[in-house]
């Protein structure tokens, strides 16, 4: 109890609120603009976190982020257009309530099932991480090696692309987490001569490029959004109550998966808004009125990527296995602040893991109220010109990747680097995602693999001879073959209807 | 910047063979079996076994259903292709961010960032009544918030930040 008198003494500071405000103040300006991801909104924040407590950054980045994909939903909404890549799932849905003159109900079910979702989420955190860090606490170099690996397998797994383009890409982050002494041997690797690249790639300057930069080179080579015409709107919550009570399968179901989605590093609200909108079609009694404007996909897909985004701190907290993008900031946050992640987190620091969960339920109560005020000056913030906003962005990639890494120049040449792969890559089908996981956990599974291998004197065998480390293992292979094994019966199914 | 799977496909390649042997070279610990090698050759080995498949064009079909799934979702005005020229424009955002690395030192922050944002801004199809007002004040206040606020050492150089 203790503690949890501590966290609301954490939390409930000055700076911390101001943060709290601020950054949900951000995050949904950022989230609603269309061509902005969450993602991006939370790697331009990491500059400013440097000078703030290690709560006040943390709730940063958490609200900013909760923010961010909620107001994704407002230009999907009322201009077809997904204001983050975790609304895209039903924007369509979203849309055609609009057009049916439904605009408020709409909006509101994004706002009012986001909010839910986001508790539901941090509800899962606060109960499963716990457990899991018991659990843990026990884990050797081979258990961790294992779990890195299953990471990034399942980043692989849920990349909506060619598996192997994901996994090549994957292994390319581990190549450049290559770069530099921070090694076994501690010698110079990849550097080419240059002292700037001794040190290694720094994350946040390559976080930047991939996410914020190669947006800005994207949105050059994307026609303009079309303009946004003011509108009047009703009671945005009205009603919200009776759909609440109407669809509770729904809700619960798309929190699950929100949060399982969310837990799977790698995989985030992208990705859950998407299976949540399939599996909503799938179990509905009435699939055929999906996409002319039926609430129930979007109750289930809201809910769905908000919740997802309090679960993909587990891993992130108790392993430094990014549960998403956002987390895989999120980690080098908390390094920075000294919140190391491990499952000693929750022993040590319990009060600073409380005051996390505190700071999630405050965010998504903050959420409606702010997101009913930003829906109403919607046509305000959404119709500014792509032409203002951009080149300001290009500036704060510049400027924040600079700061970021001690005030050096060469940041700013990393984040030009990482801008150019990351928009060739994602032209090619290649998943950035799974590179950024490949660079963030590069240095990890590299220790944890030579380590093991160094205790077991180069043997490949307690890899998989201890108990939880095989069945990491076998779970680890399952995932790599997973794609082989959906297409053999993908082309057996074709077969057998070509044959009937 | 579509590029073919075999050309994509066979820079992976490379680039693994090339992280292989360079891994390879590298000096072991002494007295220890394993060290810096291990870790690059595994990967640039992978990498090499990923570069091929994807030249051959293995994995192809999970990427055709995921891309109709997102043209299924996307209002079909934003699908239209542009002309091509507009994919070249792309590369003006980094190349803007090496100018930086080069200039802001001696010009200083604020012309840097100024020249900067008008470029882009233009690039965007602003008309001059809004990108050259954004390129005086945007920078101004970039300036006020990492300067006085974050305390970053932008560079002054030839216009320093007035107060």
């Amino acid at each position: 109890m203790n503690t949890v008198i501590q966290a609301f003494g954490l939390v409930f500071q000055p700076d911390v609120m101001i943060a709290i405000f601020a950054s949900a103040v951000y995050g949904l300006t950022v989230g609603s603009l269309p061509g902005l991801s969450a993602t991006m909104a939370t790697a331009l924040l990491v500059p400013v976190t440097f000078y703030l407590s290690p709560i006040a950054a943390v709730a940063t980045i958490i609200t900013a982020s909760a923010m961010a994909i909620f107001s994704g939903d407002i230009p999907g909404c009322l201009l077809r257009i997904p204001g983050t890549p975790a609304s895209a799932a039903y924007t369509d849905e979203a849309y055609a309530m609009t057009r049916k003159g439904q605009a408020e109900t709409a909006l509101g079910i994004c706002l009012w099932f986001s909010a839910l979702g986001g508790i539901a989420g941090t509800l899962s955190l606060m109960l499963i991480a716990p457990l899991l860090a018991e659990m843990a606490l026990s884990f050797s170099t081979y258990e961790n090696f294992w779990l890195a690996m299953l990471g990034l397998m399942c980043a692989t797994l849920v990349a909506r692309s060619s598996p192997i383009k994901a996994i090549a890409a994957m292994l390319l982050g581990l190549l450049i987490a290559c770069v530099g002494i921070d090694n076994p041997g501690g010698v110079a690797r990849f550097t080419l001569g240059s002292t700037d690249l001794l040190g290694g790639i720094e994350v946040i300057p390559a976080l930047v490029g991939v996410f914020a930069l190669a947006e800005v080179m994207r949105s050059l080579t994307e026609r303009e959004p079309p303009k946004l015409e003011h509108r009047r709107l009703g009671g945005i919550l009205k009603g919200q109550w009776e759909l609440t009570k109407k669809y509770p399968k729904q809700q619960a179901r798309g929190n699950i998966i929100g949060i399982i989605i969310g837990v799977l590093p790698g995989a985030g609200a992208d990705m859950a808004a998407w299976v949540s909108y399939a599996m909503a079609k799938r179990f509905s009694k009435t699939p055929e009125k999906f996409g002319t404007g039926h609430p129930e996909g979007l109750i289930e897909a809201g809910a769905s990527n908000n919740a997802s985004l309090a679960s993909g701190w587990v891993p992130a907290l108790l392993f430094g296995i990014p549960g998403d993008t956002i987390t895989a900031i999120a980690i080098g946050v908390l390094y920075m602040k000294g919140l190391n992640p491990g499952p000693t987190l929750f022993t040590e620091q319990a009060s600073s893991m409380y005051a996390l969960y505190i700071i999630f339920i405050l965010g998504n109560i903050i959420m409606i109220p702010l997101g009913i005020i930003m829906i109403r000056l919607a046509s305000r913030v959404v119709g500014a010109p792509r032409s203002a906003v951009m080149p300001v962005i290009m500036i704060f990639c510049a400027v924040g990747a600079f700061a970021t890494a001690g005030n050096n120049l060469f940041a700013v040449y990393c984040v030009a680097a990482f801008g150019l792969i990351g928009f060739v890559m994602e032209k090619n089908g290649y998943p950035v995602a799974a590179m950024v996981l490949g660079i963030v956990m590069g240095t990890m599974v590299e220790q944890s693999f030579v380590t093991s291998l160094i205790k077991s004197d180069g043997s490949m065998l307690p890899f998989f001879s201890r108990p939880v480390a095989s069945v990491l293992a076998a779970m680890t292979f399952a995932a790599l073959l997973w794609p082989v094994f959906s297409w053999s019966m993908q082309k057996l199914r074709a077969r057998r209807v070509a044959a009937a | 910047m579509q590029l073919s799977d075999r050309l994509t496909g066979g820079v992976i390649a490379t680039l693994g063979s090339l992280a292989f042997f360079y891994g390879s070279k590298l000096p072991p610990v002494p007295g220890q079996q394993v060290g810096p090698a291990a870790f690059p050759m595994v990967v640039g080995a992978g990498l090499v076994i990923c570069g091929a498949l994807i030249i051959f064009g293995i994995g192809r079909h999970f990427e055709e259903v995921a891309e109709a799934d997102v043209a299924s979702h996307t209002a079909p005005e934003l699908l239209e292709p542009l002309p091509a020229w507009k994919n070249w424009l792309a590369l003006l955002p980094p190349a803007l961010l090496v100018f930086y690395a080069l200039a802001s030192e001696r010009l200083g922050f604020l012309p840097t960032t100024a020249i900067m944002i008008a470029a882009a801004s233009f690039a965007f199809g602003a008309r001059a009544k809004l990108a050259i007002p954004l390129a005086i004040i945007a920078p101004f206040f970039i300036n006020l918030i990492f300067l006085k606020l974050l305390r970053v050492p932008l560079p002054g150089g030839l216009l320093p930040f007035p107060w």
